[in-house]
């Protein structure tokens, strides 16, 4: 053995001796070792040598002038003039020009077919080489050449390589298969054929490209899967790593569609031995290093095994955080798509997902929405005090995560509601604009949402007092409160929860707080941002329906009114003048000094009662519960809509479950059961549209529609109701989004403007109608006050 | 649908080398290609960036962009139709590794200096229709000829040594490509002296509460193997402690019914370098698996003692180690004091212990002066990060940072946590042994030289 070795060594090393000296001989001038192959790259030269050298007789003029080609295709040059120069080294006997050549020949025979043409014989010829790389390359570059005519020659060359010794080869003409179909679909039931050839192949280094060509040409046939489905089950564990992936995509499907689904009923879990086969054979494969495959293995686990082993899933996702940045990123989305279903599972790791420094903008996002969805009475602790550390990130979209995060979980665990608010408040003192403002906002739907429970409860529950006091405690502190959003949201919840029946030391009507709000805002109207402005003059008018006796407040009233009807701002003057209109009947002070000359009754228009001034300022908005947008929920994990948040076209889709399956017996290989192969071959190739006998057979075993066309309907049909399904979703998520906007609009803390103005918005226009009229006739007005009325 | 190609922009956003792209249309490439850069340009910081872009497509298949950053290069890789981006970025990580193997480092000039190479790497690891080809090095190195100093002589002096082996003559006649009956490892291998290593590497990744308190900690650890054996050697590795391995990533040599039932890591290696397993260290039974409770001891404790003020703050930061044995090495401290932030006045010194301690990390830089010299900091203006570094740290030493920074807003906003990353030689969090290896060779008799070290490594974040 060594000796051979030794001997093969001295031959090659004179070998290589003689042909350096005959080199260095001819090229000694050029020899210069420091150049590499950037100099191709660099070298701007207009390659007038390139044809020369392609033509000349040297391997290593040749070598040089296609890697010279190569870089102009790499620097984005149309190089495909030098076609028939280059076609013609197809050939070369050296395997390094060779290589190039396929290369370039690939990338410009679609637009050069004729030439192509030239070169097929060599392919042809190649495809008989003893060496398998050759064999292997001449098919890739036949199946390459997208020319209709070689369609029948691709055919043929696919066949014969896919009975190959060669596993490579082998694999290779599977993946030629599919680019031979988008060519030429003529050839469908020629390759279906090879297809169902192949997939007896006992090679794991091929069956993944099987895989590939199966679902890309005949999607629609599992019956050819039924015979080999258990074979291909203990297979599984050798095919090489891409291999797998392509191939649980097929057995997922396939057990999906054909094998009978887990029942669980109260003794426990009753589940086919069909899919204990395949959950079995998929469990080493949790152990990959791959992250895709042990993304394709969760998906066979969750999708078609019983919910008692979901959990086996969870530990090698939250490897997978460890292995990049962006594998994290993407795996953090998909446990949360998992987590959505089945919280519990990941809720003991809720550590793993706290948040790191480095992370990223998406990580973080995501994070917050896992610990959100993972929250329970166990954790919420942590949890929160995890949420609230990190209100201090540098990032501001960070930390309004953090907040509206917080939120959620004191809804979501009644018993933190007060950790949470106290917490809240923390914040709202902070020197930070964004942390205030969030936390403000936050506040505010807190706040609703308990004194929304009240109405709904009647009985004033301990709930509501502390929302009162939060809202004291905030009218106390509004000098503090200097973000304008934060701003005009305490003045807006002040205004709108100040009513109270308590007798109290200060304004009757109206709890003591709310007029010192009034008192301390308008002393600094003129500086403030418009949105407060408004919030001012809303609370303004608020306060005065509420008690139109009290003289303080109606003076109050009249100076802020006065400033707001010559402020710059028309949004603000326009409010104004609006609200004192609405205000008109309710005091006797009014609140335009202008007025003061102008009689009552030349005013005009309606002039509405208190009763009716209240409804209009106070219930202008009904609570507006902030949704999730939530997801649509037939998303499933390995699908990139989750990460892009946009539903691609051809989404990938679970079947739906048949409930039955169809018969285990279809699946009992002859192969089991040791017969001769030759009956295999029979049944298994023959095309079951000619052959009555074989779907005689099928029938008889089923009892049922048979597997092989009404699959393909089966198929279609979900197809159907897939995308009506996406359809409804759509719908769904459309009128989710506009809720959206209308909480947007309620952060804004102008919500209650908007709904307001569209009110008062109708009311002027028929005012406005009126005033048209000038001397409006005295009728209209019992019907107007019908209309509002009612 | 599937992976459609690979592009490489340098640091610029520009096009270094792209794949084929022939089932698309030219302008594909550019819209992921321009997606990126617009992306990278919006975001704050690079790391920002989404990793997966949807790119919205005129035509009816929308597609995605899947990109990584490696050294000074963007890895972009464009997937059409509903492809699992996980698929993209393994394989993307597989691509790089194979550039790696090939090329040493992975930069924008090897890329140029050696592109041919890189081109037939493109064909033969991503076949046209979308789905990875070859990708095991060891296969690899047989139909694409690794650039050498010997090759590149060759290819000047119009020789091409190798593809005439590949061609079937020669001694590696026997050795074609894909003539091994083991995808992972090529026939043929032969060396004069037989060596196998072993390096454990552990990582610990930490987060410690104001308190002081461990919030959560993790140590992954992984197995990186050099094997440089003749002929097909079956290794077996077992462990005197296994039961501290949990999650476990195979490498697809690896029998897994072995593992499983033994705990014996039976294989037949690839040739050269390659990572055997990863592995999480974990102290519970199995019965219990909740990773919540710490099990490893961070090796320092930091005292931080940070105040903020108007337009400006103070920090005063000791950091003290806690090991008796081992020295750290390469400690950096980072802090990140948010926009704005200059002005920076720092000092650092070595506070009291370990003084008299010598041990090997301090004899080896006994040649360097001792005390405060070896910390050092610095502060990076654009990513407004001051870092403070101290090459080793001597068991039960304590050192200390203290100083000053002003920043242009009123209210200062750094990050509240101390990032301290920390190397450690000679030394695993799970103590894990290795038991016995055993190389067993059918054909040829030799005794390999076998070597296994740890080392380890750390990532802790302290808030403050």
């Amino acid at each position: 053995m060594s000796v051979d070795y030794l001997n093969a060594i001295t031959e090659n090393a004179s070998r290589l001796g003689m042909r350096i000296q005959e080199s260095l001989s001819e090229h000694t001038r050029e020899m210069n070792l420091s150049r590499t192959s950037a100099s191709y790259f660099e070298a701007d030269d207009k390659g007038k040598n390139i044809r020369k050298q392609l033509d000349s007789s040297s391997d290593r003029e040749k070598l040089d002038a296609m890697k010279r080609l190569i870089a102009l295709i790499s620097k984005g040059r149309n190089v495909s003039e030098y076609f028939a120069q280059v076609v013609k080294n197809v050939a070369s006997q050296n395997l390094e020009i060779r290589k190039l050549v396929y290369i370039y020949v690939l990338r410009y025979a679609e637009q050069e077919p004729d030439l192509a043409l030239l070169s097929i014989n060599t392919f042809q010829k190649d495809l008989n080489d003893s060496n398998p790389f050759i064999r292997a390359m001449a098919l890739r570059v036949l199946s390459g050449i997208r020319v209709p005519m070689v369609g029948n020659i691709v055919v043929l060359a696919i066949k014969k390589c896919a009975a190959d010794f060669s596993p490579y080869v082998r694999k290779v003409a599977a993946l030629a298969i599919p680019k031979c179909y988008q060519l030429d679909d003529s050839h469908l039931p020629s390759l279906i054929e090879t297809i169902n050839k192949m997939l007896n192949d006992t090679s794991p280094l091929s069956i993944g490209s099987v895989a590939v060509a199966f679902e890309a040409v005949c999607p629609t046939r599992l019956d050819l899967i039924h015979q080999r489905y258990r074979r291909l089950c203990k297979l599984l564990v050798e095919v090489d790593e891409w291999g797998k992936v392509d191939l649980l995509h097929l057995l997922l499907r396939y057990a999906r569609t054909m094998l009978p689904k887990p029942i669980i009923n109260s003794d426990g879990e009753e589940v086919d031995q069909d899919i204990e086969l395949l959950l079995s054979s998929v469990e080493p494969l949790l152990q990959s290093r791959n992250p895709a495959v042990i993304l394709a293995a969760a998906q066979i686990f969750w999708y078609t095994g019983p919910p008692s082993v979901h959990g086996k899933v969870v530990r090698p996702l939250l490897r997978l955080l460890q292995t990049s940045k962006e594998v994290e990123r993407v795996t953090l989305s998909y446990i949360r798509v998992l987590a959505r279903t089945d919280p519990s599972l990941f809720s003991p790791y809720f550590v793993r997902f706290f948040m790191l420094l480095d992370d990223s903008r998406q990580v973080k996002a995501e994070k917050i929405k896992l610990l959100v969805s993972l929250i329970n009475y166990e954790n919420h602790q942590s949890i929160f005090r995890e949420l609230i550390e990190h209100t201090a990130d540098p990032n501001d979209e960070v930390v309004a995560d953090c907040i509206a995060a917080i939120g959620k979980c004191a809804e979501l665990i009644p018993e933190a509601t007060q950790t949470c608010l106290s917490a809240l408040t923390e914040m709202i003192k902070s020197n930070h604009d964004v942390v205030v403002s969030n936390a403000i906002l936050v506040l505010k739907q807190l706040v609703q949402a308990q004194l929304s429970q009240k109405s709904n409860i009647t009985s004033s529950t301990n709930g509501s007092r502390s929302a009162l006091k939060i809202i004291s405690s905030l009218a106390h502190r509004i000098d503090d409160i200097r973000h304008p959003q934060a701003r005009a949201c305490v003045i807006w919840l002040v205004g709108q929860y100040c009513a109270s029946d308590q007798a109290s030391s200060g304004i009757a009507g109206m709890a003591e707080w709310a007029p010192d709000v009034l008192r301390r805002t308008a002393k600094h109207f003129s500086t403030e941002d418009v949105l407060v402005k408004l919030q001012i003059i809303t609370l303004a008018a608020k306060l005065l329906v509420l008690n139109s006796t009290e003289q303080t407040l109606a003076l109050l009233n009249r100076y802020v009114f006065s400033l707001a009807r010559y402020d710059l701002n028309y949004d603000v003057r326009d409010r104004a003048r609006m609200l004192s209109s609405l205000l008109a009947g309710l005091t006797s002070v009014s609140l335009d000094y202008d007025d003061e000359l102008t009689a009552a009754e030349e005013r005009g228009g309606v002039v509405l009662r208190a009763e009716q001034v209240k409804v209009i300022l106070f219930n202008g908005k009904v609570n507006v519960t902030n949704k999730d947008r939530s997801e649509p929920s037939n998303v499933i994990i390995g699908s990139s809509a989750i990460i892009t948040g946009k539903p691609t076209l051809n989404d990938n889709m679970i079947p739906d479950w048949l409930e039955e399956g169809v018969e285990s017996a279809l699946r009992d290989s002859p192969d089991d059961a040791l017969s001769a192969p030759v009956p295999v071959l029979s049944v298994s190739s023959a095309d079951p549209l000619n052959n009555p006998s074989n779907m005689m057979v099928s029938d008889q075993n089923v009892g049922k529609p048979s597997p092989t066309v009404p699959n393909g309907r089966k198929w279609a049909s979900n197809l159907d109701d897939f995308f009506n399904e996406e359809d409804t979703n759509e719908d769904d998520e459309s009128s989710e989004e506009d809720e959206d906007e209308d909480g947007d609009g309620e952060e804004d803390g102008e919500e209650a403007d908007a709904v307001e103005d569209s009110i008062e918005g109708h009311d002027e226009e028929e005012i406005s109608s009126e005033d048209d009229s000038e001397n409006g006739e005295e009728e209209h007005d019992p019907a107007q006050h019908n209309v509002l009325r009612s | 649908m599937g992976l459609d190609g690979i592009i490489i922009l340098d640091n610029n956003g520009r096009p270094i080398i792209q794949s084929g792209f022939r089932s698309s249309t030219t302008v594909y490439p550019l819209l992921h290609i321009d997606a990126v850069n617009n992306a990278l340009e919006k975001a704050e910081r690079p790391a920002d960036v989404d990793p997966v872009l949807y790119i919205p497509n005129t035509t009816d298949v929308s597609s995605a962009c899947c990109h990584v950053q490696a050294g000074d290069l963007r890895f972009l890789c464009p997937v059409s139709g509903d492809v699992d981006p996980l698929l993209a970025f393994a394989f993307l990580q597989t691509f790089i590794d194979i550039l790696r193997e090939y090329l040493g480092t992975v930069s924008a000039a090897t890329l140029r200096d050696n592109f041919d190479i890189v081109y037939q790497l493109f064909e033969e690891t991503l076949d046209v229709g979308g789905h990875p080809l070859t990708t095991y090095p060891n296969a690899l190195r047989d139909i694409v000829i690794p650039p050498s100093l010997m090759n590149k002589l060759l290819s000047v002096t119009g020789t091409n040594f190798n593809s005439t082996i590949n061609s079937g003559f020669g001694a590696g006649a026997a050795a074609g490509p894909f003539s091994s009956p083991i995808p992972w490892r090529k026939t043929g291998v032969r060396y004069n002296n037989n060596e196998i290593y072993f390096d454990i590497v552990e990582h610990l990744k930490a987060i410690v509460n104001k308190n002081g308190v461990t919030l959560s900690s993790n140590v992954h650890g992984k197995i990186e193997a050099n094997a440089k054996l003749s002929g097909t050697p079956d290794c077996s590795l077992s462990f005197t402690n296994p039961q501290v391995l949990y999650d476990c990533a195979l490498h697809p040599c690896i029998r897994l019914l072995r593992w499983n039932r033994d705990k014996v890591l039976s294989f037949v290696p690839p040739d050269g370098r390659f990572t055997l397993m990863d592995y999480t260290y974990s102290s519970q039974s199995p019965n219990s698996p909740l990773p919540t409770s710490p099990n490893v001891a961070l090796p320092f404790v930091i005292k931080p003692n940070i105040e903020l003020e108007d337009s400006g703050g103070s920090f005063d930061v000791t950091l003290t180690s806690r090991y008796s044995t081992h020295a750290l090495e390469n400690v950096v401290a980072e802090l990140h004091l948010g926009q704005g932030a200059g002005g920076i006045r720092c000092s650092v010194s070595r506070g009291s212990g370990g003084g008299g301690f010598i041990n090997a990390a301090e004899s080896r830089n006994s040649g360097s002066s001792g005390g405060s010299n070896r910390a050092s900091w610095s502060f990076d203006a654009q990513r407004m990060i001051l870092r403070w570094e101290i090459q080793i740290v001597p068991p039960s030493s304590s050192w200390s940072l203290h100083g000053s920074f002003v920043t242009a807003n009123r209210a200062p906003r750094p990050s509240h946590a101390i990032r301290v990353c920390f190397d450690i030689s000679s030394h695993t969090y799970s103590a894990l042994k290795v038991g016995q290896l055993k190389v067993t060779n059918a054909k040829e008799n030799y005794k390999p030289y076998k070597g296994v070290r740890g080392r380890s490594s750390g990532e802790v974040e302290w808030r403050w």
